[in-house]
């Protein structure tokens, strides 16, 4: 049984420790965030912080993450808060929505790392595929991810979801108990 | 659009709520919404709750083209909320929410008899159009008609919800309701104001005024007033849903007990079947639970099902499926079958105009243009849920043709389409993939087998296996130079597929899909031909289509024939300008008199590119395109260097009449160019025994954030009806492109992908 900390709470998972990380995140702990997109490293819709660096959770197997601290778009902020998504959303630079979870874990490790990168270097962290094309929009994005890291600036795009009276979140309607 | 007093329908909700329906309703049909507890049920197009917050329902699928912002929006201006207090929710399949622009538009493909199309259905009113598509629940999401389908409606009821809130303003301050305003979540009135939520219950006990009180002006965001780097008058609703990863995706839904499918299909053809599969390689394996095999229908396919996903694929690898298949899609016969027909077969003439002797036979200028197969390559592969209780099959599913799906299940399990419960949930990027709903019948087949919950995800590479590619098409373009340089015949005789034809026999007819080949093998199609009438005024005109039978299903895609039409068109026009000796934009610009509104596009986009001719290896290419009533010019930079051929910038510039969202619209754009850019370089496999030669991401020539060029796009300010921009894009990158890159290195590249070729 593989133990692990994801967004900062004890898991263990009885699961085959073969299981790729991806796999034990959407299926075993219902953290639907992290996204399926080809399961062999290429998309990079599934990325994750583990220890702290972004890796593509398809391509680590539960054994491996033994021990480890992995953060998912689910424990990145509380609210939305995190500086990416803030930008993200302020720039407008999401579509369908499916490469942003992966994209925006790349993009926050690049932070952490550098707080204040360059194009070329923002252009070399982010190999994630996006096929509705918000790609124009990234560099710009990230920067200014970066700038309110800095406190350079300050933006408030994405409110916090669960209805303060701002903005409603986009409701689904679904039947039957979904946890 | 007209309007009765019977149309707009209005009623109160549980708690003193406000709802309005804004169909008009000449016959009716289940309410589409059920109500809730201790509400009245209405169809609920727009409800006001009694906290103030205004829910729009949206019947057109989520796909990142923003429909669940733009539609929330007209009906936010119309009826004066703030966006804050603004909601969005996905309406249920219903016959009130017909989609009647791309009913009258696709009506050749419905109709039982195609040639009665254009004298019966045309347009969006006709009754055979609305009677059909209000009967058939057509709520299809394609072909960017979400604004001329439900603008009118959604204003008429955001007018009249409106009128109604004003006027129980009015009866309190004892005022005339005409003298009071709403704007910003308020009804005011000199000095008074109220917001929605105290007034609703008395504004639902009215009568809707017979004509809806309109505004003046309907939504529009004009591009001058939101400069570089302007706040948005209107953010999209769904982007903070989708930054924290809670947006729900079909493969997202999580239900008690529910189990994971993994499946293989057969190989692509006539006919196919699972040879063998060792069962017992996986008795007894942990979290392992079932195996459902299909041979109905045409294509074979084998699911495991286990606790995990993950699982149930490793079950699969385990159990080594094998498949036989009879007729096998080979691309060596595909291209056979192409040449052939382009050679001997018979054409089509879709379109013709002046004296068309001077269109016959062998023409002074006469070049060969092809496109290959090309896959959509969706990050989000296919994904559904299913859950088979108490005879009914309820499905959890993201789809832009939502009852045809519900149909197909319905079909495929013996039950009556009333028993499908369909929840639309949003899609991770379609353009056109999630017109095929094969994957709701397996999904539903495995799901009554296992009696329980399940979801079905297929691995990326049974998206390369079992995915339908858009059409190869050959062009051949021939034109005759006038005396002043100019074009004094056109001829295209294109050789392609009846893909939309076929297409149709699948969505309408339910046809397997190489029965829709058969059915219309040799049909003209003018939908497969979009585009290719060009923009310019050339006296003599005659563009052909010859339909090819070549064994491999085709499907729709974004950009659909224009995909195709524009870049034969705009590259010929390039190699006609450079023949000529003229430079390829004023070449362009004299032949525009019949469309200034395109020549507008032009000669903005000249200069926003600093256009400097295209000559002297500048590797400047230019473009443009018409969709409908939507136009636009694209200069395309591209340098080549040691590396290969490099993309630097790519200027934009579009027409598409009123905006309703400016930064949607320039999102649709700058989306069309990556895509574009996408298909132009890569998307393309070839199949061998009915299987693709390649089945990873990598090998499709992705653009990525690094080989991205830079994008500057600007839009003509415009009062005409909007057009869609989310297709202008695909359409004119790959000629802009091939002139670009025909400037660079003075090679003419006429093949797509470019990249197939040795540049």
């Amino acid at each position: 049984m593989a133990r692990l900390t994801i967004n900062a709470r004890p898991v263990a998972f009885d699961m085959d420790p073969r299981t790729p990380l991806l796999w034990a995140l959407r299926d075993g702990a219902n953290l639907t965030g992290t996204k399926y997109g080809c399961g062999v490293g290429d998309c990079g819709a599934c990325t994750v912080l583990v220890d702290g660096a972004a890796l593509r959770s398809c391509l680590v197997t539960l054994a491996e993450c033994e021990g480890r601290v992995v953060v998912t778009i689910e424990g990145l902020s509380r609210d939305r808060s995190h500086p990416v998504q803030q930008a993200l959303v302020a720039e407008q630079a999401i579509q369908c929505g499916f490469c942003t979870p992966g994209l925006v874990m790349n993009a926050a490790a690049l932070l952490t790392a550098n707080a204040n990168p360059s194009e070329a270097e923002i252009k070399a962290a982010l190999p994630n595929l996006c096929r509705c094309g918000v790609q124009p929009r990234l560099v710009r994005a990230i920067q200014r991810a970066a700038s309110i890291s800095r406190r350079e600036e300050t933006i408030d795009a994405a409110p916090p979801p669960g209805g303060s009276g701002r903005i409603p979140a986009m409701t689904t309607t679904f039947q039957g108990d979904t946890p | 659009m007209a309007f009765s007093r019977r149309g707009v329908l209005v009623g109160a909700l549980a708690g003193g709520g406000l709802a309005l329906g804004y169909v008009l309703r000449p016959r009716s049909y289940p309410l589409p919404l059920p109500a809730r507890d201790g509400e009245f049920a209405f169809d609920a197009w727009i409800r006001i709750g009694t906290d103030g917050v205004v829910t729009v329902s949206v019947p057109q699928v989520e796909m990142g083209q923003g429909v669940t912002t733009l539609i929330p929006q007209i009906v936010a201006h119309e009826l004066g909320a703030d966006w804050r207090q603004v909601a969005v929710e996905p309406a249920p399949v219903s016959g009130h929410y017909a989609n009647l622009a791309l009913a009258a538009k696709w009506a050749p493909l419905w109709m039982p008899l195609p040639a009665l199309a254009p004298v019966v259905a045309a347009t969006p009113a006709s009754l055979v159009t609305r009677r059909w598509a209000e009967g058939e629940a057509f709520t299809v999401t394609a072909d960017g008609t979400e604004i001329a389908a439900y603008e009118g409606a959604a204003r008429a009821a955001a007018a009249c919800a409106r009128a109604m809130l004003a006027q129980a303003a009015a009866a309190r301050w004892d005022v005339a309701w005409e003298e009071c305003e709403v704007a910003g979540g308020f009804v005011r009135h000199e000095g008074k104001r109220l917001p929605f939520g105290p007034l609703v219950e008395e504004a639902a006990a009215l009568s809707p005024p017979s004509t809806p009180p309109l505004r003046a002006e309907p939504m529009a965001e004009r591009p001058g007033e939101f400069p570089p780097g302007a706040a948005l008058a209107y953010p999209r609703l769904d982007l903070p849903s989708k930054v924290d990863g809670s947006f729900v995706f079909a493969a997202d839904v999580r239900l008690p007990g529910m189990v994971y499918a993994a499946i293989r299909h057969g190989p692509i053809g006539r006919k196919t079947f699972v040879s063998d599969a060792d069962e017992a390689a996986v008795k007894g394996m942990p979290g392992f639970l079932h195996i459902v095999r299909s041979e109905e229908g045409e294509a074979a396919w084998i699911a495991a099902v286990a606790t995990d996903g993950w699982t149930a694929e490793q079950a699969l690898t385990r159990m080594e499926p094998g498949f036989k298949v009879a007729g096998g899609v080979e691309t060596d016969a595909v291209e056979a079958a192409m040449n052939e027909a382009l050679h001997k077969a018979d054409a089509h003439r879709i379109h013709s105009a002046g004296d068309l002797s001077l269109v016959k036979g062998g023409m002074p200028v006469q070049r060969g243009y092809e496109v290959a197969p090309a896959l959509h390559v969706t990050i989000e592969t296919t994904a559904a849920t299913a859950w088979f209780r108490g005879g009914r099959l309820e499905l959890w599913i993201g789809t832009q043709a939502p009852e045809a799906t519900r149909q197909a299940v319905a079909r495929a399990l013996g039950l009556n389409v009333r028993d499908i419960v369909l929840y639309p949930v949003g899609i991770g990027g379609s353009f056109d993939r999630r017109l095929e709903f094969g994957h709701a019948v397996e999904a539903a087949r495995i799901a009554r087998a296992v009696d329980r919950p399940v979801q079905l995800t297929w691995s990326r590479r049974e998206e390369f296996r079992a995915g339908l590619p858009r059409a190869p098409v050959i062009a051949v373009m021939a034109a005759r130079p006038d005396t002043e340089g100019g074009v004094a015949g056109w001829r295209a005789r294109i050789t392609v597929p009846a893909t939309a034809r076929e297409f149709g026999r699948r969505l309408f007819h339910h046809d397997a899909p190489f029965d829709a080949i058969e059915a219309a093998a040799n049909e003209a199609d003018p939908m497969a031909l979009e585009g290719a009438v060009p923009p310019y005024a050339i006296p003599n005109l005659a563009i052909d289509h010859v339909p090819v039978r070549i064994g491999l299903p085709t499907a729709r895609m974004r950009g659909n024939a224009h995909g195709w039409t524009a870049f034969f068109n705009e590259s010929f026009v390039d190699e006609l300008a450079h023949k000529a000796g003229r430079e390829p934009l004023s070449y362009r610009m004299a032949m525009l008199g019949g469309d200034p509104r395109l020549a507008g596009c032009l000669q903005r986009v000249a200069a926003l590119s600093q256009w400097g001719g295209g000559g002297d290896a500048s590797g400047q290419g230019i473009a443009c395109h018409r969709i409908g009533e939507g136009r636009i010019a694209v200069v395309v930079s591209a340098r080549r260097d040691a590396e290969g051929v490099r993309v630097e910038r790519v200027s934009a510039v579009a027409d598409v009449g009123r905006i309703v969202n400016l930064d949607i619209a320039r999102q649709q754009i700058e989306g069309g160019l990556v895509f574009g850019l996408g298909l132009a370089l890569g998307c393309s496999v070839r199949y061998a025994g009915g299987r693709p030669d390649a089945e990873r991401l990598v090998s499709m020539g992705l653009p990525t954030l690094a080989d991205c060029p830079a994008m500057d796009v600007e839009f003509i300010e415009s009062r005409e009806d909007p057009a869609d921009p989310g297709e202008l894009g695909v359409a004119a990158i790959a000629p802009a492109l091939a002139n670009a890159l025909f400037s660079a290195t003075g090679l003419r590249l006429r093949r797509l992908p470019f990249f197939a070729e040795d540049v």
